[in-house]
C-alpha cells in the first residue's frame, strides 16, 4: 500500500504536448508535484486542465514530452499503468456498476479470490478495513445505485485508495455535491494529504481552491501561465490569470412582474410533496435547495415531462391536468434540463439539426412535411454567431462541440424560440467563466424582455445572483420564500437543511 | 463526404476482408490459388452475368439470366433488410422480419388466387395485402413495447415460430391446401392467377421481375423519409435519443409504432415478391431465412436505407451466383459464408473507426 517514505517523492511532467485535430489541447506544459502536496488546476474550459491529467492517468498518449516518477521515466499508456504507478483518478461522471454493491464496486477488476471464485467475504472485509484506515464512513454492502451522489464519491476515492495510489487526481469533484459534502470531501482528502497522498484537484471553483491548495498552476489555452500559491492569490487574480481581466456582472435591475405565467398549487410528484408557488412573467424564480428534494420533479412537471400526482398546475392561466412535453412546448415553455446530453441534445445529429430539435415541424425549419435545409441552415449560422457559439460549424456533428459550447448551443435554442417561461436547472453547472457570464446575461436578457424563469440551481450564489425571488425547498416542500433585499444567506442555509423556527 | 465515408468504411472493408479470407480459405482447401480464382470468377459470371460467354458468341441469355436470379434474391434481401433497418432507426431491433415475411407471403398467395382483376390492380391488391399482414404482424410486438414495456426483441423472434407453426404447418397443409386435380398432389397452396404475378421485365429471357424496382423504390422512398422529412428526422431523434425527443416534443411510443408498422410492411412486401415473383404459391415451407437475412443485409448496409440496397444487390449476387461454385468442389452455401463473416467483422465496428479516423485524417493541415 502506500509508502510513507521520508523523501519527497515527485512527478514531473515534462513538455507534454496533445493535439487534437486542429485543436491544441495542450502546448509545452511542465508541471511538478511533491509528495502530499495539494495542487490545484484552475483554468477555462478547453484551457487542457482535464487533457493534461488524462495524460497523466494514461488515457491519452502524449504527442510530445515525458513523464517522470522518481527522475526515472515512465510510459504510461493506460490507466492500468498509471495505477501501477501509484496514480489514481476520479472523474466527474463515474465509474461505478450500478447494480453491484460497494464493497464489489471497489474490488472490480482486482477481486481477492478463492479457489478461483469470488470471495466475497474476504472483499467485504478488505473494502472495509480500507474505509475504516482512510476514515470514510460506507456501508459496504449497500448497492452503490441507492447512494447519494456524495456518496458514490466516496466510493470513486476509496476505489483508488484501495488501490494504493499515492496521488490522487480529482476532476470537478464537487461540481455534483451539495456544499456539506463537498466540505467533508476536502476536509478528507486535506487529512490524506497530512499522510502523504498528492492530491491534483481540477475546479472551476476558485474559492475551494484557495482554500484547499497548497499550489496553484493556471492554464489558458493550452499553457501554463503561472503558479501561484493561495496566500499571495485571490479569486480576482486568479480570474485574471485565467482570462485576463473582466467586468463582474452587473446586478439585475429591479423587476416590474406583470401577469401570472404559473401557478401552481399543492404540486405533488415523486420526491415533490406539497408545493404552492407562482412565477410571473417578468422575473426569475430561483429555487434554493440540497439536491434531492423535488428540484428535479418540479422541473419535470412545469415542462410536462412528468404528470402531476396531486395538485394542479396552471400555465399562463389555463389549467393544464395532462400536459405532454409538445403541449408545454407548444405553450411557450422553453427547458435547459440539468443533463444535457440526456435530455436536450442528440450528439450523433449534426449542430443544425440539433437547433431544429423541438421546432422540426415549424418553420424556418420544416416547408410542410419536408425539412427546410436552407431555413435550418441560415437560422442556425446566426444562432451560433449571436451567442458566439465555437467553431461555427452548423454541420459539424454535436458531440465534437466542447461541453461549454453545446451548453450554451441549448440555450440559444430554447430562447430562440420566443418561449414565455424558461425552466433552466443548472444552466451553469460545468462551464467557465465566460460561458457562464454569458449564459447568466442571456437570462437576465429573457426577463427584461418579460420572460419568466424559474431558476433551479444547487449553487446558492448563482441563485441569489439571479433571482427576484428564492424559493427554498426541502424534503418536497417550500420551507422559505424571501424576496430580492431580504435575502439573508445564513436564513436561506438553514432553511435548505431544514432548521425550524423555534 | 468524409462523414460518409466513414460511415460506409467499416461495411466496404469487412465485406472485402470476408472476401478476400474466404478466397484464401478455398485456396487452401482447395489446393491453390488457381482454382479458388476460378471459383469465384464461376460466382462472379454467376452473379452478375457471364460476360466472357456472351463475347464468346453466346446469346444475351447469358448474361440476362444470372442477372435476373441475382435480382429478384436482391430485391427480397433488399425489402427485409430495410424492414430491419427501419426499426434500428428508431432504436428497436426487429428479429420479426421472417415472421412478418411468412404472415404477407401467405396474403399475397391467398390474394393471387381467390381474387379475379386486371393485371396491373390484382398485383397491386396482393401487395397492399401482404403490406398489410407484414404491418398486423408487426403492430402486437409495437403495441406490447409501447403500452406494457415489453422487449420488441423477445416478442418478434417469438412470434416469428407463432408464424411459422400457424401457416406452415396447419394452414398451407390443412385448410388453405390447393385441391388435387387427379393424380397430381400438389404442395402448398392454389397457383395464383397470371394477373397476380409480377411481370417480367425481360420476357422469358431470364426471370427479372418488376420486384427489384419495387425494392429499389422502398429504398430510395425510405431515405428520402429519413433524411428530407420532419418525421424522419423526429424517428432518427428516438432511435439516437429517445429521451432528448420525447424533451422536444416528440411523441416516442407513436414514433415506435408507426415505425414498427412501416418495418412489417416491408417484410410483408418481401413475402409478396417472393410468392408474386418465384414462386407462385405460398410452397410447403418457404425454407429460405430470407427475414434473418434482412438483419444481416441491415447491419452490412449500417442502417443506410441506400447501404442496405447495395449490400443486398451484392449478396443476392452472390447467392444467386454461389451455385456455380459446386464444379469446383464448393458448396453453394458458401456465400453465406462469405455474408456472415462480413457481419462478423462489421460488429467489430470500433476497430474499423480506428482505421478510418487514421485513412481520413486531414493531411497537411493540423
Amino acid at each position: 500500500m502506500r509508502q510513507c517514505a521520508a523523501v519527497t517523492v515527485t512527478i514531473a511532467l515534462r513538455h507534454i504536448k496533445k493535439r487534437f485535430g486542429s485543436q491544441v489541447a495542450l502546448d509545452d506544459v511542465s508541471l511538478e508535484l511533491g509528495r502530499g502536496e495539494r495542487v490545484a488546476l484552475v483554468g477555462e474550459n478547453g484551457a487542457g486542465k482535464s487533457s493534461l491529467m488524462n495524460v497523466l492517468y494514461g488515457l491519452y498518449g502524449a504527442d510530445a514530452g515525458e513523464v517522470a516518477i522518481d527522475g526515472k521515466k515512465v510510459r504510461l499508456r493506460t490507466p492500468a499503468d498509471a495505477l501501477a504507478h501509484g496514480i489514481g483518478m476520479v472523474h466527474q461522471h463515474f465509474t461505478l456498476v450500478g447494480p453491484l454493491t460497494v464493497a464489489e464496486n471497489v474490488v472490480l477488476g482486482r477481486e481477492p479470490t478463492k479457489a478461483g471464485l469470488l470471495d466475497l467475504p474476504r472483499a467485504k472485509a478488505e473494502v472495509a478495513a480500507t474505509c475504516a484506515r482512510f476514515g470514510f464512513v460506507l456501508d459496504v454492502n449497500a448497492r452503490v445505485d441507492t447512494l447519494s451522489v456524495g456518496s458514490q464519491q466516496k466510493v470513486e476515492i476509496v476505489k483508488a485508495l484501495h488501490r494504493g495510489v499515492s496521488t490522487l487526481i480529482l476532476d470537478e469533484p464537487t461540481a455534483v455535491l451539495t456544499p456539506q459534502e463537498a466540505d467533508e470531501l476536502f476536509a478528507v482528502t486535506r487529512r490524506l494529504s497530512d499522510e502523504g497522498l498528492t492530491v491534483v484537484l481540477i475546479s472551476h471553483k476558485l474559492r475551494e481552491v484557495l482554500s484547499f491548495a497548497t499550489r496553484i498552476a493556471v492554464l489558458r489555452r493550452g499553457k501554463k501561465v503561472a503558479e501561484v500559491t493561495p496566500e499571495e492569490s485571490t479569486q480576482a487574480s486568479l480570474a485574471a490569470l485565467m482570462v485576463g481581466e473582466r467586468e463582474a456582472p452587473a446586478a439585475p435591475p429591479a423587476s416590474t412582474p406583470g401577469d401570472v405565467v404559473v401557478a401552481l398549487a399543492h404540486g405533488a410528484c415523486g420526491k415533490l410533496k406539497d408545493v404552492s408557488l407562482e412565477v410571473r412573467a417578468g422575473e426569475v424564480l430561483g429555487i434554493a435547495g440540497v439536491d434531492g428534494n423535488g428540484q428535479r420533479e418540479l422541473a419535470a412537471v412545469l415542462t410536462g415531462l412528468s404528470r402531476l400526482d396531486g395538485g394542479t398546475l396552471h400555465l399562463l392561466g389555463s389549467p393544464q391536468p395532462s400536459l405532454t412535453p409538445r403541449a408545454a412546448r407548444r405553450l411557450g415553455v422553453a427547458h435547459i434540463p440539468e443533463d444535457r446530453l440526456h435530455h436536450a441534445v442528440v450528439t450523433d445529429f449534426t449542430v443544425a439539426e440539433n437547433v431544429a430539435l423541438g421546432r422540426q415541424h415549424q418553420a424556418p425549419f420544416a416547408k410542410g412535411p419536408r425539412i427546410d435545409f436552407e431555413g435550418r441552415l441560415s437560422r442556425t449560422t446566426s444562432l451560433l454567431e449571436a451567442h458566439d457559439v465555437r467553431p461555427r460549424a452548423p454541420s459539424l456533428r454535436l458531440g465534437a462541440l466542447s461541453g461549454g459550447n453545446q451548453q450554451k448551443l441549448v440555450v440559444a435554442r430554447e430562447l430562440d424560440a420566443n418561449p414565455k417561461l424558461l425552466v433552466a436547472v443548472q444552466p451553469t453547472r460545468g462551464l467557465d467563466l465566460a460561458a457562464v457570464d454569458a449564459v447568466r446575461s442571456r437570462l437576465l436578457d429573457f426577463r427584461a424582455q418579460g420572460g419568466a424563469v424559474v431558476l433551479v440551481s444547487l449553487d446558492l450564489e448563482e441563485v441569489l445572483a439571479l433571482s427576484d425571488r428564492v424559493v427554498v425547498l426541502y424534503e418536497g416542500r417550500v420551507t422559505g420564500e424571501f424576496t430580492r433585499g431580504e435575502f439573508d444567506e445564513r436564513l436561506i442555509g438553514e432553511r435548505m437543511l431544514g432548521v425550524r423556527d423555534a | 463526404m468524409r462523414e460518409t465515408a466513414r460511415a460506409a468504411l467499416p461495411s466496404v472493408a469487412s465485406v472485402i476482408t470476408s472476401l478476400v479470407v474466404c478466397f484464401l480459405a478455398v485456396a487452401v482447401l482447395r489446393g491453390g490459388l488457381e482454382v479458388a480464382l476460378d471459383a469465384f470468377l464461376a460466382m462472379t459470371w454467376g452473379a452478375f452475368g457471364d460476360f466472357p460467354r456472351f463475347f464468346d458468341g453466346g446469346t444475351s441469355a447469358a448474361v440476362l439470366r444470372p442477372l435476373g436470379e441475382s435480382a429478384t434474391k436482391a430485391a427480397i434481401l433488399t425489402l427485409t433488410g430495410l424492414s430491419v433497418a427501419v426499426a434500428f432507426r428508431v432504436g428497436l431491433f426487429n428479429i420479426g422480419a421472417q415472421g412478418q415475411l411468412i404472415v404477407g407471403a401467405l396474403a399475397a398467395a391467398v390474394v393471387g388466387a381467390g381474387v379475379e382483376l386486371p393485371t396491373a390492380l390484382h398485383v397491386a391488391l396482393c401487395l397492399l395485402a401482404a403490406a398489410a399482414g407484414g404491418a398486423l404482424y408487426a403492430l402486437g410486438p409495437a403495441l406490447l413495447k409501447r403500452y406494457r414495456g415489453v422487449h420488441e426483441v423477445i416478442s418478434t423472434i417469438m412470434l416469428n415460430w407463432v408464424a411459422l407453426s400457424l401457416v406452415e404447418n396447419w394452414l398451407v397443409t390443412g385448410p388453405l391446401r390447393a385441391t388435387t386435380t387427379g393424380d397430381n398432389s400438389i404442395a402448398g397452396t392454389a397457383q395464383i392467377h397470371a394477373s397476380a404475378e409480377l411481370p417480367r421485365l425481360l420476357g422469358d429471357v431470364s426471370r427479372l421481375n418488376a420486384g427489384i424496382l419495387l425494392a429499389i423504390a422502398a429504398a430510395v422512398a425510405l431515405w428520402l423519409w429519413l433524411t428530407r422529412f420532419v418525421g424522419g428526422f423526429q424517428w432518427r431523434a428516438v432511435g439516437a435519443n429517445p429521451e432528448a425527443a420525447r424533451a422536444s416534443g416528440v411523441n416516442v411510443g407513436r414514433a415506435f409504432i408507426s415505425a414498427m408498422l412501416v418495418s412489417g410492411a416491408l417484410a410483408g412486401l418481401a413475402g409478396a415478391v417472393l410468392i408474386l415473383g418465384t414462386e407462385q404459391r405460398y410452397p410447403a415451407t418457404i425454407g429460405a431465412p430470407y427475414g434473418f437475412d434482412g438483419i444481416a443485409m441491415a447491419l452490412i448496409g449500417n442502417g443506410h436505407p441506400l447501404g442496405v440496397l447495395a449490400s443486398a444487390l451484392l449478396f443476392g449476387g452472390l447467392r444467386a451466383g454461389g451455385t456455380r461454385m459446386q464444379l469446383f468442389g464448393v458448396h453453394k452455401s458458401f456465400p453465406e459464408l462469405i455474408q456472415g463473416l462480413a457481419l462478423l467483422l462489421v460488429a467489430a465496428r470500433l476497430m474499423w473507426m480506428k482505421v478510418s479516423d487514421r485513412l481520413l485524417k486531414p493531411k497537411g493541415g493540423p
